[in-house]
């Protein structure tokens, strides 16, 4: 999918020149610099980055629990700011380390309550419940008061009392944060199930750029109360991806100069990373142009090295997502 | 929506006052015996040590006002506070309808079961000192509902403090004190007492069942100041808190941060 754009019909969530300064009892501090995106309906979308970034202020900014110092919200073209209460109609969130539900009631009562003041009915939609429980594999669970359940289960019943007040986006602000790995990842399999079957608006933020990976197709960096990068993962990943070659050569009895080999290599490409074993030598290297390929390859015909392999190095968005942020740190000072 | 909304909060408010239950017990039980330890403490001494309207009557009608207050203020600063902190009000902050109607949503049923736990406590206040009280109902409620708005007021501006201050409860339990305080200003030497709030609640509640009187009997000057009490305390209290949101969503303190 495209990227929508600013003033895009497809936009169905556009945020616009967003500032935030938070002024605290003793410091001042500029949460958010200037972040603008755009989302399409049923896009699930990603935030990422690292602690203090400004991930939940603009979240909280959208929702309207936190007052931007300037900038233009509009979800499904209506201004927040201005019809805050039709704009909310719209929006569900679980919020980053809150509860999010009342641990004396039980799940199904917090389903109910949370979506009785979003005008949900649970009586009407009990069909609709019922699917989200089995989504979420609560169905066990949904006569157990929330205090007794583990922190899995207590998130996943916020993410089904969001759910439930049927609204076209939703927030799920760091929704893995503090879970263990296996309820992670059910989680994770249970927002792309639904995703798949809904076509809802979701925009979920974390630092960890595996949760991102894992369940959005999109995803925003912001980096310092700025987005640093907004593109689908796999554009952003064959970026990295196309220029980073790992080759394997086997040393043998053709071979001319062995031992001029390495140094011939690391002067001639000055970032490559060379590791020598007794049998073969290892070159990682990551051009800037991508033509350099050939200058390796004819400098290894030189010498007449059998190539056992040429691999792309697999980049995961971790390292693309550091590289960004370090480059962008290192434009901005 | 709004039907839904009111409905599901009422709901809600009733099921957690079941799961709390023994919370609400124990408050009967506490309120009943620190009124006796009052009761007979003031009776020991000489009802006239304490001014309290001048005779015991003033303890029992004093009281009682004291803990539609207490029930008032408490239910919507105590929730405002203890919600901050675990994270359920911004969740309400969410809701189209608004946090102030649901507030307003579920004060209407906590009014109702705090009516019923006063009446509890009252009963329980007259069958073990032998007092007679006059129930005209009729009379009593809107004195009762008055003093609750009024309460509520009260509760506004401290939940209102509640949203720019974290962990104030324990300032709350000064307040409580405090209010004993107005009560116990002798209108004869202060008259402007009178306009306090609460104050004249308390006199028309002891004029009521006390002495035996209709609401409608009441001096009429007395009944003007009540009202205009309630409507001030109420609207001060609810531009306070509306103050205190735009601040707390300024600086980001709806949540735990
Ligand atoms: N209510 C607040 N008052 C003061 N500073 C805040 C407040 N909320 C967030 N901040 C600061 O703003 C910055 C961005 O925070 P946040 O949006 O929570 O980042 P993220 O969610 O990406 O971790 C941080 O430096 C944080 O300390
Ligand atoms: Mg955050």
């Amino acid at each position: 999918m495209p990227n929508p754009r600013y003033g895009d019909s497809s936009c169905y969530l556009e945020v616009q020149g967003l500032r935030k300064t938070f002024i605290g009892r003793k410091r001042k501090v500029e949460a958010i610099k200037d972040i603008s995106f755009c989302v399409a309906q049923g896009e699930m979308i990603g935030f990422l980055g690292p602690n203090g970034a400004g991930k939940t202020t603009t979240i909280k900014s959208v929702l309207g629990l936190v007052r931007p110092d300037s900038g233009t919200i509009t979800v499904d073209g209506i201004d927040c700011a201005g019809n805050p209460r039709e704009a909310a109609k719209r929006m569900a969130a679980v919020l980053e380390g809150a509860r999010n539900t009342y641990w004396r009631l039980t799940v199904w009562e917090n389903m109910q309550f949370f979506a009785g003041i979003h005008g949900v009915c649970a009586a009407k939609d009990k069909e609709y419940f019922e699917y989200l429980l089995e989504t979420l594999r609560l169905q066990d669970k949904r006569n157990t008061e929330v205090r007794n359940l583990s922190s899995g289960y207590k998130q996943k019943t916020a993410v089904a009392c969001a759910l439930a007040k049927k609204t076209p986006l939703v927030f799920l602000d760091e929704p893995t944060l503090g879970l263990d790995v296996e309820s992670s990842y059910e989680l994770r399999a249970a927002l792309k199930r639904l995703q798949s079957e809904e076509q809802r608006t979701i925009v979920v933020s974390s630092h960890d750029m595996n949760v991102i990976q894992d369940v959005c197709n999109r995803v925003i960096i912001i980096s310092n109360g700025r987005v640093v990068a907004d593109d689908s993962i796999d554009d952003l990943l064959s970026l990295f991806r196309t220029r980073n070659y790992k080759i394997v050569v086997s040393k043998n009895a053709y071979m001319q100069h062995p031992e001029s080999l390495v140094t011939e290599i690391s002067q001639g490409f000055s970032q490559a990373d060379i590791n020598e074993t007794p049998d073969t030598v290892e070159i990682a290297v990551g051009f800037t142009n991508p033509f350099e390929i050939y200058d390796l390859i004819k400098t290894l015909s030189d010498f007449r090295v059998a190539i056992e392999s040429i691999t792309q190095e697999q980049v995961d968005l971790e390292k693309a997502f550091l590289e960004i942020v370090r480059r962008e740190n290192g434009v901005c000072g | 929506m709004w039907l839904i909304a009111l409905k599901a909060s009422w709901r809600q408010t009733f099921t957690l006052q079941i799961r709390y239950l023994f919370n609400f017990l124990s408050a009967i039980i506490t309120m009943s015996l620190v009124f006796l330890l009052m009761f007979y403490g003031v009776r020991a001494v000489g009802a006239g040590a304490l001014d309290l309207g001048g005779t015991l009557d003033g303890l029992f009608t004093g009281y009682i006002v004291w803990m539609i207050v207490l029930n008032g203020y408490q239910d919507l600063a105590f929730n405002v506070a203890t919600e901050a902190q675990t994270g359920t009000l911004e969740q309400l902050y969410l809701s189209p309808v608004g946090y102030k109607w649901l507030a307003f949503f579920s004060g209407s049923l906590n009014a109702l079961i705090s009516l019923a736990m006063i009446s509890v406590i009252t009963a329980i206040m007259v069958l073990t000192t032998g007092q007679e009280l006059h129930l005209d109902i009729l009379s009593i409620l809107p004195v009762y509902i008055g003093v609750y708005i009024q309460a509520y007021g009260l509760g506004f501006v401290l939940g209102g403090l509640a949203l720019m201050f974290k962990r104030i409860q324990s300032f709350f339990q000064v307040v409580t004190f405090g209010v004993i305080g107005l009560f116990m200003i002798p209108w004869s030497k202060y008259p402007w007492a009178k306009y306090l709030p609460f104050t004249m609640g308390q006199h028309l509640l002891q004029e009521i069942m006390m002495k035996g009187m209709k609401l409608t009997k009441v001096q009429g000057g007395h009944l003007a100041v009540f009202a205009v009490v309630t409507v001030a305390c109420f609207v001060v209290g609810w531009g306070l808190f509306a103050l205190a949101e735009k601040k707390a969503k300024s600086m980001g303190l709806l949540g735990q941060y």
